[in-house]
């Protein structure tokens, strides 16, 4: 493609327009027919801001509202941090708020669970029987017999606040099924999550991540404009992604080696001698024994590895300290992956800290200041609760806060440590987003009461026994929230409603307070949402009238480089490139390399990988009517080699089976992928009625993947499952 | 001056994520199944057995400033607008023919399975009218699509086409230039996808002895209506929708394609 210019039959080279525009109103007048279209009026819309919530971006936007309907969302140009874009699903989030399939009033379950009979109930009977049932559960097998469990939503906190006031431990989100394993990577080795100020790096190696997909905002936007700068992106993943196919470079890793290319890296720095030797004599603990660690750990070792030549390698690792401190290797978000992703992430961390680019512009810099303030509250305690959440210690670092839902749900089944058996859900959708579906079902089948809050009927609401629906983040007042853009700093956001909320629907924050009078511990919402904005503010006085003014307020952003000479948040204070608190556990202090593990199953040869389509946020936007003419099915990807020897052709329905379960879906021959790994998206298969467009369409992924958790933190690891292939029909 | 409409597109920053092709459908309520706009794949080219550089390209109606779709139209539903280049179809005229559909060679055309009538890109008079640009232009995340009066020089679109002056391409079908006002910058691809522009026999014989006004008479007075409506009937069996036209959909199809 690169000398399409020649071909000037096609492609004709458009000299004249530059010059000539002289000329082109004389052109317009002899054209055929030209004649003058009437006037066009503008449209009488109000415009009102918002923040999207088709991901967890959260962009900033405008609403275009005719005589009380949303007639499209456009960008909000203020907000700097997306760089003014609103993606497809931000489009289509006016989908979402008009979806006929919608939940439109408080639903009782009727028939068997997940029969999909129910019966419409008002709103005082639902939250009277919520409210019984969390009573009940209370009482039988004490406070922490309620899990909870939210998604990304500027609303969440609230159910963390209710959680810890009706006194349970057991609250996860959906980061246990994402992003934790690189979080404690990064915790443990610079003691925070940094982030990456892409816009000013020179040299990015993506792993583990396909930005031009699953975005992130600014960092998608960004990774092209420093492309066009001189800057060198060089991704690894074996799929060809849109990110592949816009980088300066592509390599098709092997699935699961991502840490032997790290530790070769690391390996050139030190024995070449790359890194800053002052910042690493003064910042990071551990030269010494990383050193020894990969002394053996040569390009050409990992080239066995990983598949990727020695020589490419060694350059790379080159390139990168030569562009060093402005280069990093990107943190990722997902991280969920294999059962040692913490220290997969651990080497990508140690990179990072041989590159001296912590705080530096173009590295990986610490949070900005939000200058947000929280709004107190102590939790009550009470004494007859078990000592800790029904996963505490099943792993050596898991987060408290977050825990594991993957853990959780197995000792739900188990009834051990504690049983556990009330579920309060809102706006997550494990159902459709943990690996090993039928143990999420034998997980509620466990259950004595399970509600879900939600604006679709997504396939967990489908299991439960009420469902109570929520506005769109369209149709709500939200608290502020804080969003992070590399060295940018922090910006914040609120939102009101561009429209009153739809049908019967309630926002989880007004169900929470009522719940809380009815049962006894009004004070935790003691407060409405302008009154929570305002304590939030606090320290901000002049937010309030620019959020209304802008959409979005800039907090003040110091420079970088002002953690330069302050200790870090570890045990050494230093940057651990070997950990001392992993040492302690008796973990391995330095990330220790083996070998992916080979299919246990001869039959099963295909490693199963998960990822994602800039259409497409997992389960919760498959079924939008616009994202479905995007995405209208998922396909199994499979390399054109291989299915030659299966026999499979394009478009082919193709039987995919594991030890999970199993599922038929088209195949999508390409050689966009790698001979030893199959992919398909998530979101698919679904089993909810109310789901028309992805039930009964494509295959679950969460169908076919084992129930597997990062060894260190719980995290799920969903690489980690192998996969049969078969036409369907042949034998 | 007469104002001329263009886009001006740098499709090497194009990321393929389809926020235009899903803006324009929420901006115009395009039916489900048909679309304004589209993003092309260039099959990647393959160097040292593996995958190269892949490259996306965004398009639309490119508003020729020669455009075979106005020779096409029997009734002058579609004409170019003097006041600023781009070419209109005025619903009230347009009886739903479908000539002007393979008169594109871009695939620009198609027609609206709910009104019957041809549609396609009309850089969203309405958002211009409050000020703000199309809405593809206007939601991009790349900002690969620029949008402007190429006339004048103040514009976005006629400074990024001066300052790439002598790398400015267009797409155009094989020895059939409609002079798109269509730009890319530097290079694009895929190239080639153009077709020769197909006019019914009879329908160029017409063309060239009706003059324009005349033309639009017949239009105004029906007597198009009449002429074109077995014709209207019979590209109404077919399964037409969006039949020249790339959409995403078919954009999958092709993946098939790439080891060729």
């Amino acid at each position: 493609m690169s000398s399409n210019i020649s071909r000037r039959d096609f492609l004709r080279l458009a000299g004249m327009a530059a010059t000539a525009t002289a000329a082109t109103a004389a052109q317009a007048a002899l054209a055929p027919e030209a004649r003058a279209a009437g006037a066009v009026t503008a449209p009488q819309w109000e415009s009102k801001f918002g923040a999207c919530d088709m991901c967890f971006n959260r962009c900033g936007l405008i609403a275009r509202v005719e005589r009380g309907v949303i007639k499209k969302l456009d960008p909000n140009p203020k907000f700097t941090k997306s760089r003014g874009m609103l993606c497809a699903r931000g489009n289509a989030g006016v989908d979402q708020v008009y979806d006929p399939e919608r939940i439109k009033t408080p639903m009782l379950r009727v028939g068997n669970r997940g029969e999909g009979k129910w019966k419409a109930i008002g709103w005082d009977e639902a939250l009277d029987l919520a409210a019984s049932k969390m009573k009940d559960i209370a009482a039988k097998y004490t406070r922490c017999g309620m899990l909870f469990s939210a998604g990304a939503d500027t609303q969440s906190q609230f159910v963390h606040r209710f959680a810890e006031a009706f006194g349970s431990y057991n609250i996860t989100s959906h980061e246990s099924l994402c992003l934790l394993s690189g979080n404690r990577a990064f915790v443990d080795t610079f003691g925070d999550v940094p982030l990456p100020d892409v816009r000013s790096s020179k040299y990015v190696i993506l792993a583990g991540a396909n930005r031009m997909e699953a975005l992130v905002t600014p960092d998608s936007m960004d990774l092209m404009t420093i492309m066009r700068e001189g800057a060198k992106v060089v991704v690894l993943d074996p799929r060809y992604t849109k990110s592949a196919a816009l980088a300066s470079e592509w390599h098709a890793i092997k699935p699961g080696t991502d840490m032997a290319f790290m530790l070769a890296l690391a390996h050139v720095i030190i024995t070449e001698k790359l890194y800053d030797p002052k910042f690493v004599a003064e910042r990071t603990s551990g030269l010494d024994q990383l050193a020894a660690h990969v002394a053996e750990m040569t390009p050409a070792w990992a080239e066995a590895e990983t598949g990727i030549p020695a020589a490419d390698i060694l350059r790379m690792a080159r390139e990168l300290a030569a562009a060093a401190p402005a280069a990093m290797v990107y943190p990722g978000r997902r991280s969920s992956d294999y059962e040692n992703s913490t220290q997969i992430r651990r080497s990508f961390a140690i990179v990072n800290a041989l590159l001296g680019n912590w705080d530096r512009p173009g590295g990986l810099v610490p949070a900005r200041p939000a200058g947000l303030k929280k709004v107190p509250f102590e939790p009550p305690f009470y004494d007859d609760n078990p000592p800790g959440r029904v996963d505490a210690k099943s792993v050596p670092l898991l987060f408290d806060d977050e825990g594991s839902f993957v853990i959780t749900r197995e000792n739900i089944i188990k009834g051990a440590p504690y049983p556990l058996k009330g579920w309060f859900v809102y706006k997550t959708n494990p159902m459709a987003t943990a690996p090993d579906r039928r143990k999420t079902r034998e997980m509620i089948d466990k259950l004595e009461f399970m509600v879900v809050v939600d604006i679709a009927m997504s396939d967990t609401a489908w299991m439960a026994d009420l469902v109570l629906p929520a506005p769109s983040a369209l149709e709500r007042q939200d608290p502020v929230q804080a969003l992070q853009a590399g060295a940018e700093g922090a910006c914040l956001v609120w939102r009101d409603p561009v429209i009153p909320a739809l049908h019967q629907s309630r926002p989880v924050f007004e169900i929470l307070k009522t719940l809380s009078v009815k049962l006894g511990f009004p004070e935790a919402f003691d407060f409405d949402i302008p009154k929570y904005r305002e304590m939030q503010l606090a320290a901000l006085p002049e937010a309030a009238e620019i959020l209304k003014r802008d959409g979005v307020y800039y907090p003040p952003n110091p420079p970088l480089g002002g953690t330069d000479g302050q200790p870090f948040k570890t045990p050494s204070t230093k940057i651990e490139l070997y950990s001392n608190r992993y040492a302690d556990l008796g973990l391995d202090p330095l990330p220790v390399y083996a070998s992916p593990k080979a299919s246990p199953d001869a039959g099963r040869k295909f490693r199963l990988v998960a990822g994602r389509s800039a259409c497409v946020t997992q389960a919760s936007s498959t079924n939008n009517a616009l994202l479905s003419e995007f995405e209208p099915e998922n396909t199994l990807w499979l390399n054109e080699e291989s299915a030659k020897e299966l026999g499979v052709k394009q478009g082919d329905v193709v039987q995919v089976e594991s030890p999970a379960g199993k599922g038929e879906l088209k195949a999508l021959v390409t050689p966009k992928i790698r001979k030893d790994t199959v992919y398909m998206l998530s979101g698919f298969g679904t089993i909810s009625g109310k789901l028309s467009h992805t039930t009964g369409v494509g295959a679950s992924i969460v169908e076919l993947m084992e129930s597997r958790f990062d060894a260190i933190c719980g995290n799920s690891a969903i690489h980690e499952t192998f996969v049969s292939v078969k036409k369907k029909g042949a034998a | 001056m007469n104002a001329k409409l263009a886009m001006v597109i740098d499709s090497a920053k194009c990321i393929d994520c389809k926020a235009c092709v899903a803006a324009c459908k929420q901006a115009n309520g395009v039916s489900r199944g048909v679309w304004r706009n589209w993003i092309k794949e260039a099959v990647p080219p393959v160097e040292n057995g593996k995958l190269g550089r892949g490259h996306f390209q965004p398009g639309a109606c490119m508003h020729c400033d020669e455009p075979s779709c106005v020779i096409a139209c029997p009734t002058g539903a579609t004409f170019k607008d003097k006041a600023d280049g781009s070419v209109v179809i005025d619903p009230k005229l347009c009886i739903g023919c479908g000539n002007c559909i393979p008169s594109c060679p871009y695939g620009a055309r198609f027609r609206d399975p709910v009104r019957r009538i041809a549609d396609k890109c009309t850089y969203c008079p309405e958002r211009r009218a409050a000020g703000l640009p199309p809405a593809c232009v206007d939601t991009c995340p790349t900002k690969a699509r620029v949008f402007g009066d190429i006339s004048d020089p103040n514009s976005d679109a006629a400074k990024l086409l001066a300052a790439n002056q002598g790398k400015v391409v267009r797409v155009i079908a094989k020895q059939n230039d409609t002079k798109p006002n269509m730009y890319y910058i530097a290079s694009t691809a895929p190239d080639g996808w153009a077709v020769k522009p197909v006019n019914p026999l009879s329908f160029d014989a017409l063309s060239q002895v009706v003059a324009p006004l005349v033309k639009y008479a017949v239009g105004l007075s029906g007597l198009g209506v009449l002429a074109m409506l077995g014709r209207q009937l019979l590209v109404g069996q077919k399964p037409d929708v969006g039949t020249p036209h790339e959409g995403p959909e078919k954009d999958k199809k092709e993946d098939g394609h790439d080891a060729r």
